[in-house]
């Protein structure tokens, strides 16, 4: 892991100007200026746009990331509420009706769901029934699309060869827990997104002043995509530094941080702007939101065994090994070594990133959501591929006079064709398990039939209320249900006193209940939901088992004779 | 309700327009900082050795007797072996002209004397008087109370051959930024003018010029016919004219080359001497010369450039007026965020320039203290207000003046009290020197 990597160089003088071209030579001097510029930067600089190799293979690893990811896209993994969620706030965007479906009250920045709004605007604007959570999953893979280009940039801008590059996209689009994960329409894939862009432009081979500023802005979106993303700024600021000249460094770098904080500042601005910076009462506060957050009763350690910390840890685990735990000690391994390996401070960024990510699991008194990861990926598969390439060198280079063949040479290629089909040995067949799952199985029949049978059977939708989970919420606002007190996501029913208001009576006042997973597994906190649960009968099942989707009917004593099984 | 409508989208307009202008300056000042390679080529090619120009040394004095022959002795230490220096005086201003003969009659090979005998003086008039008598192939201009490298010229005369620039503008720097507040923001206007957008000017090919420290070609200047004598700005004049016609500038800055200077001994000199370059601006800008610029682009930066003083004038105004609308009035939200896009860019200007104070420190090993900084950031605001009336005095006496215009060149008096009011020897760089026409930002 010591070894240098053979583009891997130092910034900056100090490697010698012998023992490397420059592969840009001095630009010619602009005019107005008297022409002594300093000597060109000892590295290679990746003029992606204009390499043809570059563009060829990161073009094909895009189709094939594509491929893997849009197909099936709509039937694996199963909908999430909080898929359902993000939408149905970014359909309220799109209606003009505010920041969400409900009473907005800064659980999150909305920064997310207003860029789904634009990103599935025109699809929504031609098809209106698409705006439900499995067609717009499609949308997610352009996001997924631009974090793979803006990965394969990154690698390059840090100096990895072109085929580690490739091997961190691959890495990044491939994995199964990637495929699975971005795939659904979670903020963090847009922070990822935005997070990426602004390495990238934090690694401008050009260090421009502006390059940088926009570095810092691209930060500041991604933070307000999802407020996570907080934790990764250190590693960004350090990757920064050491792309940033001596000469111009103290503009550079303060120009970004002037515009990740103004951008940023903008979130409290506009709450207070809406009176709704503190707290009082009769309206929600940023303040309030940041105190629920920050409250959130903790999920546990994340390595003890049945926590919940520790189940969403497995669920990460279960879809693939190799890239978090992998990416992870490869991480450690980079920060211990920084001191001494080239590699380790090219990527010194990324690995920090990775490192802090996970310290911020390890929280004993944390929420970790079970998108967390998302947030790692791109860091893991980056540090992934620079271990490869640092191997690689140490194999063939290390210790090797300059220029000299013979039979030592063949020795190394072969321990390193040995070590590459041991590594494919291992990884290819698990990935292909994985995959081959996120490519056929259909794990949202029972969704689908569901969202199906309320549109068939409710005779009256606009009368009807309904109390579902998210990831129906847009279906049942299509078929006709009235959005907000006719179909209402489950929580709101106990949780936001606007929608509380109009059940007087309680679970009395609700028609149906579309019991979901999710919906069975919160009820218990939720007084209204349960009491409607445990007040209705079984009208339809779909699927079976722990994921089978009922839909129940209160026993309200009232008869409708037109809707039934 | 429409009138909320009418109020809202008239907000949000011209935000936007602040928004663009502020951002536009703040790209420009920050120039020199875009890349490490842009800053390098700011500075002074290292000479090859021997200098080949002649150079005649313009200096005119006007009761400098005091600071005169220092600037002279400094001028003589030049390191370059072909050069003159004439220096022009008055002819009812014994006390220097005696400085100056003393001079000459030190060094009669290096000294001339030329006596201006226009009735009101200015500093254009007393150049054009020395210009026919310049021997040498570059004229260069100083002022009185310069303190000029010995190693100066040397690079100049590099930088002409070596890049074929008609003109060679070198780097002037207000130095004693602890004087006061506002001397604070002064000297760091210069150090973002000289250090960085004048070398923008250049590449694009539209430039004002400084007072001083000012290289021509002797017969480029002959040809231009010279400074132009009812011109409150004629420096920044000349550069407009030459670049115009589309003469070769070239801007070098070196924080140990520049020419050291002060800024105004107090806020109202400030002020006049500020108020006179803004009508200078405004003079300029009425002339017309750039509209021979070929560019569109470029006919757009003299625009802008030469009504700066104006825009920033009125922005400083508008901006608090406009932040207190979007607070107070009921409007909608998105079009109080807009409200705060000038606002943002003002606070960027803002870090940028107490970054640049730490970096003016640096270069001129200086030693910037925290206070100096709170100085600049609660300054501010009040410098604002200078400049804004500084800029709207200016636009009063162009109209005033309008008239009397052909009657009587009354420049002069403008120069005469100016320095009368503020060169006692103890604050010798005083506003007599024209010393650049900035064009501040907030």
């Amino acid at each position: 892991m010591t070894a240098t990597l053979p583009t891997a160089t130092a910034p900056g003088p100090g490697t010698g100007p012998g023992t490397e071209t420059p592969a840009v030579p001095a630009r010619p001097t602009e005019a107005g200026g008297l022409g002594r510029r300093p000597a060109a930067p000892v590295r290679p600089l990746v003029r992606f746009r204009s390499s043809r190799p570059d563009l060829l293979l990161c073009g094909a690893l895009l189709l094939v990331i594509l491929a893997v990811q849009g197909w099936n896209i709509t039937n694996f993994p199963t909908l999430s509420d909080d898929e359902g969620t993000y939408l149905a706030q970014a359909w309220a965007v799109q209606q003009g009706a505010g920041l969400a479906h409900y009473t907005y009250w800064y659980d999150h920045p909305p920064l997310g769901w207003i860029q789904v709004a634009a990103l599935t605007y025109l699809p929504s604007l031609l098809v209106p029934e698409w705006m439900t959570v499995a067609p717009m999953r499609f949308s997610m893979l352009a996001v997924s699309a631009a974090s793979s280009v803006l990965l394969y940039v990154l690698a390059r801008r840090l100096w990895l060869p072109r085929w580690a590059a490739g091997l961190a996209m691959a890495l990044f689009g491939l994995s199964p827990l990637s495929v699975v994960l971005q795939r659904e329409i979670f903020l963090d894939n847009l922070a990822v997104m935005w997070m990426l862009l602004a390495f990238c432009l934090a690694a401008s081979p050009r260090r421009h002043l502006w390059h940088h500023f926009a570095s810092g802005l691209a930060a500041a979106t991604a933070v307000l995509t999802k407020e996570t993303m907080l934790v990764v700024l250190p590693a960004l600021l350090v990757t920064m530094w050491r792309h940033s000249h001596r000469d111009t460094r103290k503009f550079a770098v303060t120009g970004a941080v002037t515009a990740c904080a103004l951008i940023g500042l903008s979130y409290p601005l506009y709450a207070l702007l809406n009176g709704e910076l503190l707290p009082g009462s009769g309206h929600v506060s940023l303040i309030d939101a940041i105190t629920y957050q920050m409250g959130r009763e903790g999920s546990g350690f994340i390595l003890t065994p049945g926590s919940g910390s520790n189940g969403v840890f497995r669920s990460w685990l279960y879809y693939d090994t190799v890239l978090p735990l992998g990416g992870l000690a490869g991480a450690v391994l980079l920060i211990v070594t920084v001191r001494w390996s080239v590699t380790a401070r090219a990527l010194a960024g990324p690995a920090l990133a990775a490192v802090i990510l996970a310290v911020v699991a390890m929280r004993p008194s944390g929420y970790l959501p079970a998108m967390y990861v998302i947030q790692a990926l791109p860091f893991f598969a980056l540090v992934l591929a620079g271990g490869a390439a640092s191997v690689t060198h140490a194999v063939l280079r290390r210790h090797r006079a300059a220029g000299r063949r013979g039979p030592g040479l063949w020795v190394r290629r072969a321990v390193l064709g040995v070590l590459a089909v041991s590594a494919a040995v291992y990884v290819l067949p698990r990935w292909y398990e994985g995959n081959r799952t996120a490519l056929t199985v259909d794990a949202n029949a029972p969704y689908r039939q569901a969202a199906a049978w309320l549109g068939r059977e409710v005779a009256d939708p606009a009368g009807t209320r309904v109390l579902l989970d998210d990831a129906l919420w847009l279906d049942a606002v299509h078929h006709g249900f009235k959005p907000g007190p006719g179909a209402i996501w489950f929580y709101k029913a106990d949780l936001d006193p606007a929608v509380t208001r109009t059940l007087p009576g309680g679970w009395r006042d609700i028609d149906y209940v579309v019991s979901s997973p999710t919906v069975r597994r919160d009820a218990a906190d939720l007084p209204t939901v349960k009491a409607a649960l445990e007040h209705s009968t079984v009208v339809a099942v779909f699927g079976s088992g722990e994921d089978r989707i009922e839909i129940r009917r209160t026993d309200t004593g009232r008869t409708d004779p037109e809707s039934g099984s | 309700m429409g009138g909320l409508l009418y109020t809202s989208v008239f907000i949000a307009v011209i935000s936007l327009a602040l928004f663009w202008m502020a951002a536009f300056t703040l790209w420009w000042q920050m120039h020199a900082w875009r890349t490490p390679e842009t800053l390098a080529s700011t500075r002074f090619d290292r000479p090859d050795g021997e200098g080949r120009l002649a150079f005649s040394l313009l200096l005119p004095a006007r009761h400098e007797q005091a600071v005169l022959e220092h600037t002279i002795d400094r001028l003589l230490e030049s390191s370059h072996t072909d050069y003159e220096i004439i220096v022009i005086v008055g002819h009812d201003d014994p006390e220097t002209t005696a400085v100056a003969e003393r001079a000459a009659a030190r060094e009669p090979a290096r000294v001339r004397v030329v006596v201006d005998h226009h009735e009101t003086k200015n500093k254009p008039k007393a150049l054009n008087t020395a210009l026919p008598s310049c021997r040498g192939d570059i004229v260069g201009v100083f002022d009185a109370e310069d303190q000029v490298h010995p190693e100066l010229l040397a690079h100049v005369d590099h930088a002409f051959r070596a890049t074929g620039a008609d003109v060679v503008q070198g780097g002037v720097q207000l130095i004693n930024f602890h004087s006061s507040w506002y001397s604070l923001r002064n000297c760091l206007e210069y150090f973002f003018w000289f250090r960085s957008r004048l070398h923008l000017h250049a590449e694009k090919g539209f430039i004002p010029l400084g007072g001083n420290t000012v290289f021509v070609r002797t017969e480029v200047l002959r040809e231009a016919g010279g400074w132009d004598q009812n011109c409150l700005a004629e420096d920044c004049d000349l550069g407009v004219r030459l670049s115009s016609v589309g003469k070769k500038v070239v801007v070098a800055y070196d924080s140990d080359m520049v020419t050291r200077e002060e800024t105004p001994g107090s806020l109202v000199s400030l002020l006049k001497q500020r108020t006179r370059w803004n009508q200078g601006f405004l003079q300029v800008y009425r002339k017309k010369d750039w509209r021979q610029l070929p560019g569109r682009g470029q006919r757009w930066l003299a625009r802008y450039t030469l009504m700066t003083p104006f825009m920033q004038a009125a922005s400083g105004v508008i901006i608090p007026v406009n932040f207190a609308v979007a607070v107070f009035l009921e409007v909608p939200v998105g079009i109080a965020i807009i409200t705060f896009l000038p606002m943002i860019t003002a606070m960027v200007t803002f870090v940028f320039e107490i970054v640049g104070l730490h970096d003016f420190g640096r270069q001129y090993g200086l030693r910037v203290r925290f206070v100096h900084y709170v100085k600049l950031v609660l300054g501010g605001p009040f410098y604002q207000v200078m400049l804004a009336g500084a800029a709207i005095r200016a636009v009063w006496r162009e109209q005033r003046g309008r008239n009397e215009w052909e009657l009587t060149s009354h420049t002069g008096a403008h120069l005469t009290t100016v320095p009368a009011a503020s060169a006692p020897a103890s604050a010798p760089a005083s506003a007599s020197s024209a010393a650049i026409r900035e064009d501040s930002r907030p």
